[in-house]
């Protein structure tokens, strides 16, 4: 009988796409693959206020977030030292998220020139900037997995001037006011 | 000209054959004439999982009403009516959905039923529609670097329901059913889903849908099963006439 074939035909598909979904399904939607981007950070470049266009390291770098290390000193706080005593021109920085649409500031301190504090000779000291770093977070949705993600609108970036005489930071421009992945440069520091 | 010629010498062959095989079959029969009545209409009934799901479960509430009727000897008009709340809880979302379904179609019997039965071993298929709602009762927001600035994981109780939300389906089913006391049926069935439409809340998408079930992350498809217990209600009967013929010896 071509129905009963028919049926047999129709059975058999059937059985077989269920199993190749249960088996697909089983593993990727249960867990939140570190590949999958979510909360992003502040990415800033370095560059050189003379010549904008050319990116230029700050010397012996240390940066950390305000109020998390007292003495910055590798040893004692290596996940809370962003940067220690390095020549970087590019930066990371975990952003505090707190709650949505409300805006915070993170501020971060940038010591240049941290192997003058370190070294022996009290004359010479580091140079310490504080940027605030302002915005309003939003939560997006990334997947049942993973859950949902912050992103950062309305970013500003300054450098609080008011106990530094001598900032080392020239200016701040701030290329893309919202925060969405760590594939661009959000912020370029001239110096 | 030809053509009709050779035609009608056909048709006469065809004649006198058969006038031989007549006369060659000249043994008497008997014919026996034996009368069913045939019991056929509407067969209502519900899922048996679904009311053990809402027993024994604290994340789901649900029922669903099946029926189906006999159009031919093999085609049936089929079609389930449900309402649905279920609750997907996992480490960073907890959503409630809640809403009901409709499906219909038909089922196409491939079981010979013998004398007066009804029963069936059948794959059909469904267009299936629902509206729902979904509520957000708590996310988690992932970050990361939650350590740096010691925030840990961040958890809001937000209760945002995301009403008015609709999809629609198109399902392929196979099941068999079976009479286990007069005019009950028990059966089984194992559906396949293919999501064509949905209609997807803001910055949210739809875990679950009544119905569809849960949906996947790697494409449109669903599963589903029942387990169900329905009543036929004999509202045609037909005498179903079997005719034996015996050789009988002259």
């Amino acid at each position: 009988m071509p129905l009963i074939n028919k049926t047999k035909k129709i059975i058999a598909l059937a059985i077989g796409v269920f199993i190749t979904v249960n088996l697909q399904s089983c593993e990727r939607d249960d867990i939140c693959a570190a590949s999958t981007a979510t909360t992003p950070r502040l990415i800033i470049e370095f560059y050189d206020v003379t010549s904008t266009e050319d990116l230029k390291s700050v010397p012996r770098l240390t940066a950390y977030g305000e109020g998390l290390v007292t003495d910055p000193n590798e040893e004692t706080n290596p996940d809370l030292l962003l940067a220690f005593n390095e020549n970087l021109n590019a930066l990371e920085l975990p952003l505090i998220i707190e709650n949505e649409d409300i805006e915070v500031t993170s501020r971060f301190i940038l010591e240049r020139d941290s192997n003058l504090r370190l070294d022996e000779d009290d004359t010479t000291d580091s140079n310490i900037d504080i940027i605030d770093v302002s915005y309003i977070p939003e939560f997006e949705y990334v997947s049942r997995a993973c859950g949902y993600k912050t992103i950062f609108t309305n970013l500003t970036v300054n450098v609080d001037t008011d106990d530094d005489s001598d900032p080392w930071i020239s200016n701040i421009i701030v290329d893309v006011e919202t925060i969405e992945n760590e594939n661009t440069v959000h912020v370029r520091i001239l110096h | 000209m030809y053509a009709s010629y050779i035609k009608s010498i056909a048709l006469l062959l065809l004649c006198s054959t058969m006038a031989f095989a007549q006369q060659n079959d000249k043994k008497k029969t008997v014919k026996d004439t034996l009368i069913f009545k045939q019991k056929y209409g509407l067969r209502l009934g519900t899922d048996l999982s679904k009311l053990a799901h809402t027993f024994l479960s604290d994340d789901y509430t649900g029922f669903e009403i099946m029926g189906d009727y006999r159009l031919t000897k093999q085609i049936y008009l089929a079609g389930e009516l449900g309402n649905e709340e279920r609750t997907i809880t996992n480490e960073v979302l907890d959503n409630t959905t809640k809403g009901s379904y409709f499906k219909g179609g038909i089922d196409i019997n491939f079981y010979k039923n013998w004398l007066d039965m009804e029963n069936m071993i059948y794959a059909g298929f469904r267009v299936g529609a629902s509206t729902f709602s979904q509520t957000l009762n708590s996310f988690d927001v992932y970050n990361f670097y939650n350590q740096y600035w010691d925030e840990g994981q961040l958890s809001f109780e937000e209760g945002q329901e995301f009403k008015g939300l609709t999809a629609l389906w198109g399902e392929l089913i196979i099941g068999l059913k079976a009479e286990i006391l007069n005019n009950l049926y028990a059966g089984v069935n194992v559906q396949l889903k293919l999501l064509v439409s949905q209609n997807e809340p803001n910055n949210f998408e739809n875990l679950y849908i009544p119905g569809f079930n849960r949906t996947y992350d790697s494409g449109n498809f669903g599963t589903g099963y029942g387990f169900n217990l329905s009543y036929l209600v004999p509202i045609f009967k037909k005498d179903k006439v079997v005719i034996e013929e015996n050789e009988a010896e002259e």
